[in-house]
């Protein structure tokens, strides 16, 4: 089944994100004079407007901030409905990173504010792409992470 | 030299507290809101954007009795999809005519009439035009379509994830309802009271469905939990315009003008990308700091307004505005409805029209509660009139949920 929800344009300054999730990290551009890490990438740090950021790989330990159960989505999200969608801040601090996506393996009734989530990442077969989705924090490590969350290719949907 | 630009400067912004009453500062002259015009709204399947907007522009200077040839300012609320390659502005000045413009403006309407009546005031242009006009698209995801590939969209889009804005406000309901232990049924209120005020429209949408309930709002299909149906604005076609120029010029037209005593706009985030923690900071953001320099620039309190058109694209914006605004504390939004406040025969009755959630919402209603606003003051609101309402605000917002803001304060001569 061919992949039809949209996919990021990858270009040179966000490659290092895109290519970290192919690789198993979640790269978050953390600033090198001030250490604040900076959710989404900007040019500059928020916090001291320093140029020098460097892509860092996060823990990828996160909770639920907010979310939202969508029972009415754009038309390529259709077949999964009610899917979640959820705001996740990451365990990095002090500048908080909230980081908007997609659950993979959790009911979406079972979803709670404060609920401990682990960033985990699906290949999309056919593109050039591989994205991340949050799992519960306490959901088995699979030792293929590919098979595993290749489930059908619907992420939003209860595994 | 019909005027003399302003060598001393009597705006000051100040915080709110210990502001005298309302009473307009001095400034080289005042400016004022001398037409306002709405198209039809709703599904306009025969109609353009451009013919809306058109309509909208000639009909608000109709309403002004000012020709065509004095406008001088443009805020076009639309982008361009007329030439490639050139902006709504350009457009529309060679549209309009080939006359040069002294101003054109962009951003949410209420910040961007702020900013045209200081160019009035201070000598920059005569007659400004704010429009919009949208037909034949949709704003929500009705308007998808399946692709046939998966498209390629900017970097950190929400709609990689299958959001779009009716999550976003999903999103800041459900975080707000949890830190505040406030109730879908305490947002449902805003739905039910803005209903009943649309019944008393009869150019609003949803008025001719009668009055709902807080059941029917909870009984509604859900959208993006914990947000419903009636929880959610309307999502149709249509345009307006408004007119404004110096209190002088609008004395010789055909209403009485409605006087801008101040306005202010602010924005701290971008488009639906961030958010920061916490979400609801006690010192507000950018709807209190537009709130404040609005207020402060035109000298007036809170307990001074008489009527409100306050942006409600779901209900939980209309419950964050009044605290942002400062009209209840923080969490209390909800409670500051159900106590009538925002009623027609409260405190300051809000969005008399019936609002975005059952007027009309045509894809930018940035305008539409501005021109409630001087309707009300000018009490040609028929049924639904507040009673010699005489000062007015309206709230425009947009962008990551209360991201942006602009603010006016409007009053009778
Ligand atoms: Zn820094």
């Amino acid at each position: 089944m061919t992949y039809l929800k949209p996919l990021p344009q990858i270009e040179p300054r966000n490659k290092e994100f895109w290519d970290g999730l192919a690789a198993g990290e979640f790269r978050v551009p953390k600033c090198d004079d001030c250490g604040h890490y900076n959710w989404v990438p900007y040019p500059a740090c928020r916090s001291c407007l320093s140029e020098n950021q460097t892509w860092t790989p996060v823990s990828r330990d996160a909770t639920v901030w907010s979310f939202s159960l969508v029972h009415r989505g754009p038309g390529a999200f259709n077949d999964d409905v009610p899917y979640a969608v959820v705001l996740a801040k990451l365990a990095e601090e002090p500048r908080s990173c909230i980081v908007l996506g997609n659950t993979v393996g959790i009911d979406p009734n079972d979803l709670y504010i404060g609920m401990p989530l682990r960033i985990v990442f699906e290949e999309i077969p056919g593109e050039d792409v591989t994205v991340f989705r949050f799992a519960a924090a306490d959901a088995a490590e699979p030792d293929d992470a590919d098979a595993a969350l290749n489930v059908e290719n619907q992420p939003a949907t209860v595994a | 030299m019909r005027y003399k630009f302003g060598s001393k400067c009597l705006i000051s912004p100040a915080p709110l507290a210990g502001i005298e009453r309302w009473k307009p500062v001095a400034r080289p002259r005042q400016a004022a809101i001398a037409g306002v015009y709405t198209t039809k709204q709703g599904k306009l399947p025969d109609r353009t954007s451009f013919s809306l907007q058109l309509e909208a522009i000639k009909g608000a200077l109709d309403d002004a009795g000012i020709p065509i040839e004095e406008v001088d300012g443009i805020i076009p609320m639309s982008m361009s999809d007329h030439l490639p390659g050139t902006t709504a502005h350009q457009f529309w000045a060679n549209q309009l005519g080939e006359r040069p413009l002294g101003l054109m403006e962009v951003g949410g309407a209420s910040g961007a009439l702020a900013k045209a009546a200081l160019a009035i005031e201070n000598g920059m242009c005569e007659v400004v035009v704010l429009f919009y006009g949208k037909a034949g698209s949709l704003v929500g995801p009705r308007g998808t379509a399946m692709p046939d590939r998966a498209p390629r969209v900017p970097d950190w889009s929400f709609y990689q994830s299958g959001a779009y804005m009716t999550t976003w406000y999903a999103l800041w309901a459900q975080r707000y309802m949890h830190e505040f232990g406030v109730t879908h049924a305490d947002l449902a209120e805003v739905a039910v009271f803005t209903r009943h005020h649309a019944t008393l429209n009869p150019d609003s949408i949803m008025g001719r469905k009668g009055d709902i309930t807080v059941e029917d709002v909870l009984n509604s299909r859900p959208i993006c939990e914990p947000l419903n149906l009636l929880d959610c604005s309307l999502d149709n076609d249509g345009g307006y315009a408004i007119v404004m120029t110096s209190v002088e010029r609008a004395r010789s037209g055909k209403k009485e003008p409605v006087l801008v005593l101040g306005g202010a706009e602010s924005t701290y985030t971008d488009f639906y990308v961030t958010i920061n923690d916490p979400w609801f900071p006690e010192e507000g953001k950018a709807v209190r700091r537009a709130t404040e320099r609005a207020f402060g620039i035109a000298g007036i309190q809170h307990d001074d307004i008489d009527v409100a058109g306050l942006y409600d694209c779901f209900t939980i914006t209309t419950i964050r505005d009044l605290e942002e605004m400062g009209f209840c504390k923080l969490g209390e939004g909800a409670d500051y409805v159900k106590e009538g406040h925002c009623s027609l025969g409260g405190k300051m009755p809000t969005n008399t029209d019936g609002g975005l959630l059952s007027n009309s919402h045509a894809g930018d209603p940035a305008g539409m509660h501005t021109i409630e606003v001087v309707r009300q003051l000018r009490g040609e609101c028929g049924e639904r009139q507040v009673p010699g309402a005489k000062l007015g605000v309206s709230l425009q917002q947009g962008w990551a949920v209360h991201g942006m803001a602009g603010v006016l304060v409007m009053a009778t001569e």
